[in-house]
């Protein structure tokens, strides 16, 4: 039925998108995270609340000792490889159209399903990724070898966001995210970066450079469950104990700027206007055809609202008085992790009917990962729940409440930050420009949702 | 009127910040889409020789016009409600096709004569776009209303 060429437009895992956010949920929304901004720049405590090195609840022993024990990783490690063979075998040797299973696994389950899995249970990919696990294999037969060279600090998360980003451009810019082709030459790209930046870096190439990785850690800092650090012990807390632990390294901003540039422009992108003005100007770009024209704008317009993201985040950090030059510098980093609250909510209300229900048609597809019709643990199309998407006002509740929620620990975060970075007499007037970007971030995602 | 004005300033912050960088949607409309883009949107039944009571299964109707390697509508908006019929009333001068990105998805194909009509439902509410394979455009986007 579908020819050699597969064009598959929304994320590259077809099916229909949200329907928009109605005007009035879109209001209420901005209505709360404005008063809500405000209250806490205004009445709030004047003394930073949240400390990492709070001890936390401690969790009993054996929840330590298990999560430690080599054995139990090298199990988890092992399944999650061999869940990657699976899927890479029905990508290989499985039906090349959209009943692949491939997209699906890609998109939803590692994009949005990662972030799920981190907020809840801490930064699991260091656990799953089949590339680490490759290189520790690797590294048992040559006996540990240490590396050759230490990574450069300097390059921070650099190379992670630019993973990102490649990642991104991908599912939102390229010519056909849905191509199994694209997908694998990206996938097969990642595999030769990441094993041979660990062959000569070690496994920090892995923290540092894996996107997946980066992205994990980033939205792990908003987990119930971390680390006494004194102790080592698995605790539950205060998640805002937990936020500020997010590693201060050089590109930390980048990474934010990409997560929540290119979730706005997926939104930006899907309205009739955009897509017009591609159209029209897509055969102006000089030297390409239409076809990559249309991809150069796109990417473009991707990169900007990353750089607009990025550029307006560090200005407003650096927005005070009473610093040193080299402490304001320091200030975007050091308010980076402000950001992750406003990223997560943002991509749950983008992605969450994705997750859950092309996560089911993607469950499905990987019990026929060959499309010999069979149902492995009797999964079948039929039973597939689109709970979310025929009851349209729950899910507008739940989107317009992750972008508000999302937003308000995001400013008492900032907040609370703001006491502990700015100098005394400067710390009221030094927020204002960080609260007045994180309101414009936030209003912006709600006017995306509400779609114009 | 006061949700009027305030989406507007709403706009304003957001235009000022420069957050929202080009090519800004057309905002401010609580009211439908108009018909506007070469009346897409149709929600008569005028067209509709099958339902024989069209006061209650109003279907949508679009008009897709495909000559001389260009496809009118492009990027069209339509209504629609799930369960209800919706047609695609094409006439083209080429073979082409038609993926319908709804859930499931519906492909048809287009061969090169006039009024041909392809008519199918959509149980999943949601934002579906109508595709036109070949000449790699988005015709309409029908928001399916439950």
């Amino acid at each position: 039925m579908t020819p050699a060429r597969i064009t598959v437009v929304a994320h590259g895992v077809g099916g229909s998108t949200d329907l928009p956010v109605p005007l009035s949920y879109a209001l209420i929304g901005a209505v709360w995270a404005l008063v809500i901004t405000f209250a806490v720049v205004a009445v709030a405590w004047q003394t930073p609340r949240f400390d990492p090195a709070k001890p936390g609840r401690a969790l009993p022993g054996w929840v330590t000792n298990s999560v430690d024990s080599p054995a139990i990783r090298w199990l988890i490690a092992a399944t999650a490889a061999a869940f990657a063979v699976w899927v890479g075998a029905g990508a290989i040797w499985g039906p090349q159209d959209s009943d692949n299973a491939l997209p699906g696994v890609f998109y939803v389950l590692l994009w949005v399903g990662l972030v799920a899995a981190s907020i809840v249970f801490g930064p699991v990919w260091r656990v799953i990724s089949p590339m680490r696990t490759l290189h520790r294999l690797f590294g048992l037969r040559r006996s540990e070898r240490p590396a050759s060279r230490t990574y450069p600090s300097r390059w921070g998360y650099w190379p992670g966001a630019v993973g990102l980003f490649a990642f991104v451009w991908l599912e939102l810019a390229s010519p056909d995210p849905g191509s199994l082709m694209a997908i694998k030459i990206w996938i097969l790209v990642y595999a030769v970066v990441m094993l041979s930046g660990a062959a000569i870096y070690g496994s920090t190439w892995f923290a540092r450079a894996d996107p997946f990785e980066v992205y994990s850690v980033t939205a792990s800092r908003l987990a119930p469950f971390r680390r006494n650090r004194a102790s080592g012990q698995i605790v539950v807390g205060n998640p805002l104990d937990h936020l500020p632990t997010m590693p201060v390294r050089p590109g930390v901003v980048a990474v934010m700027a990409v997560l929540l540039g290119s979730t706005a422009f997926d939104s930006f992108s899907a309205a009739p206007t955009f897509r017009t003005f591609v159209d029209d100007n897509a055969p102006a770009v000089p030297l390409v055809g239409d076809t990559l024209g249309g991809t150069l704008l796109r990417s473009v317009a991707l990169l900007v609202f990353v750089v607009v993201v990025g550029v307006t985040f560090s200005v407003a950090a650096r927005a005070t008085s009473g610093v040193q030059p080299e402490q304001r510098r320091e200030l975007p980093g050091r308010l980076a992790h402000c950001l992750i609250p406003i990223v997560v909510g943002y991509v749950f209300a983008h992605y969450l009917s994705y997750l859950v229900e092309r996560g089911q048609e993607t469950a499905v597809r990987l019990a026929d990962p060959f499309g010999l019709g069979w149902h492995l643990l009797g999964l079948d199309s039929g039973d597939v729940v689109y709970l979310l998407s025929l009851n349209p006002t729950l899910l507008w509740t739940i989107k317009v409440a992750c972008v508000v929620v999302g937003h308000v620990i995001g400013v008492v975060a900032a907040h609370d930050q703001a006491l502990r970075v700015l100098p005394p007499g400067h710390q009221l007037t030094g927020q204002l420009a960080m609260m007045l970007t994180m309101v414009a971030y936030t209003l912006t995602g709600l006017y995306l949702l509400f779609g114009g | 009127m006061t949700f009027e004005s305030k989406i507007r300033s709403t706009a304003g912050i957001l235009l000022v910040t420069g957050v929202v960088s080009a090519a800004l949607p057309s905002c401010g409309s609580t009211t439908p889409p108009a018909p506007t883009q070469q009346s897409a949107s149709s929600e008569s039944a005028t067209a509709a020789p099958t339902t024989s009571q069209p006061e209650t299964s109003p279907q949508t109707v679009i008009d897709i016009t495909i000559a001389d390697g260009t496809v009118t509508p492009t990027n069209a908006q339509a209504q629609a409600v799930a369960g209800r019929p919706i047609v695609l009333e094409v006439s083209s001068d080429e073979t082409d096709e038609l993926h319908v990105h709804s859930v499931p998805e519906h492909s048809f194909d287009v061969a090169a004569q006039p009024d041909q009509r392809f008519e199918f439902t959509v149980e999943v509410p949601g934002r579906v776009d109508v595709e036109l394979h070949d000449l790699h455009r988005t015709v309409v986007t029908i928001e399916v209303a439950p």
